[in-house]
């Protein structure tokens, strides 16, 4: 059976061996030397990771979640001894000397990146807004009647439609600066603990529920020692009155993907690029 | 796509073919919603022509909740995710 060199992640040389049981049917995970780096990487089938392989397995959600988790965790292995640069999911060559001319050619950049991971860890912030949590009105009409556009009744006339579909539109527009006012808040704070902040695309309805939209979701790079700041900074938002009706939700300590990327070109058959 | 994991449903394709075609009216409708409102803003309408238009738009709105139901849709799922660009129609209406 012929074996291509699947790359996990990029090292300094010198850090701990690495005991995390690869992808299926490859020999062990191991390291390969590159001067003063080192790859974490595994020898495995080659014809189950071409890319019509591999496009064909990852639309097996199962599959793809499998490969996913399997990087993650050698991955997260890596790191647990060492700065650690992890790369894309998928990233193959065709043997050891092609995977070192690719790594080597971007050596410099790879050192860049594990230098600014170093002593850092990811945290992923996201905001939600709670839609059960009535919007705060800006001015005034505390008295009014309770929001009108909740009536049941159908409008009677053209004009109480219109004034109905005024009503929803200004609700919209509120609804949507009371957003961009939260993640601006939270964003700051965050960034007082953070040296580095990357914006992700949010999540839609379907993975978080229609009753809790998205209206955040960023990766943060904070240096170890501080996520003790992190925490108490996200302690203090959560408490913060102009955030009632947002949750805020962190999750990490995380390897960090965000803040590590090295686009790999000119690799033999597959440039690194995720599928 | 690979094809081979895809399942076919002749019954899902003429759903979602409908919701397309009425993402699209819908589409239509809030802009003339819209375009309705500015006018009014503008105070460039006399009452009876507010009354008229209000009814219209009023109508309309009753006859999408009434296709929607027909082809066992809900308003919220008429909608297009375009990516990075959002949504076709801003949500929650």
């Amino acid at each position: 059976m012929t074996y291509a060199t699947y790359v996990y992640a990029v090292r300094r040389t010198g850090g701990p061996e690495i005991h995390s049981p690869g992808h299926d049917g490859g020999g062990p995970v191991r390291l390969l030397p590159l001067g003063s780096l080192t790859a974490v990487v595994q020898d495995v089938p080659a014809a189950e990771f071409t890319e019509e392989a591999l496009r064909q397995r990852f639309t097996d959600r199962l599959d793809l979640e499998r490969c996913a988790r399997t990087h993650h965790r050698v991955v997260s292995a890596a790191a647990a001894g060492a700065a650690t640069v992890p790369l894309p999911l998928a990233t193959l060559y065709a043997n050891d000397v092609r995977t070192k001319v690719v790594l080597e050619e971007h050596a410099e950049r790879l050192s860049e990146a594990l230098h600014r991971v170093t002593g850092h860890v990811e945290w992923a912030v996201k905001v939600h807004r709670d839609t059960a949590v009535p919007l705060l009105e800006p001015d005034a009409d505390a008295d009014a009647d309770p929001p009108a556009a909740s009536a049941p009744d159908e409008p009677a006339t053209g004009r109480e439609y219109l004034a109905r579909v005024r009503d929803r539109r200004a609700t919209r527009e509120r609804r949507q600066e009371s957003a961009l006012d939260a993640v601006d808040l939270v964003d700051r704070v965050v960034r007082t603990v953070a040296v580095a902040s990357v914006r992700r695309p949010l999540h839609g309805v379907e993975l978080t529920g229609r009753d809790r939209p998205q209206v955040m979701n960023g990766a943060y790079l904070v240096p170890q020692d501080d996520e003790r700041l992190l925490s108490a900074a996200l302690d203090t938002l959560r408490q913060d009155p102009r955030l009632s009706g947002f949750a805020v939700e962190a999750s990490g300590p995380w390897v960090p993907y965000s803040f590590a990327s090295v686009a790999l070109t000119e690799g033999v058959g597959r440039d690194g690029a995720p599928a | 796509m690979t094809g081979t994991r895809v399942d076919i449903d002749p019954q899902q394709a003429g759903r979602d073919l409908a919701a397309l075609v009425l993402t699209v009216v819908e589409l239509l409708r809030q802009l003339m919603e819209r375009q309705a409102l500015r006018r009014l803003d503008l105070g460039d309408l006399d009452d009876g022509q507010e009354e008229a238009i209000g009814t219209t738009l009023m109508m309309l709105d009753r006859r999408m909740d009434e296709l929607c139901a027909q082809h066992g849709l809900r308003r919220e799922d008429l909608n297009l995710d375009l990516g990075p660009l959002g949504t076709l129609l801003p949500d929650g209406a």
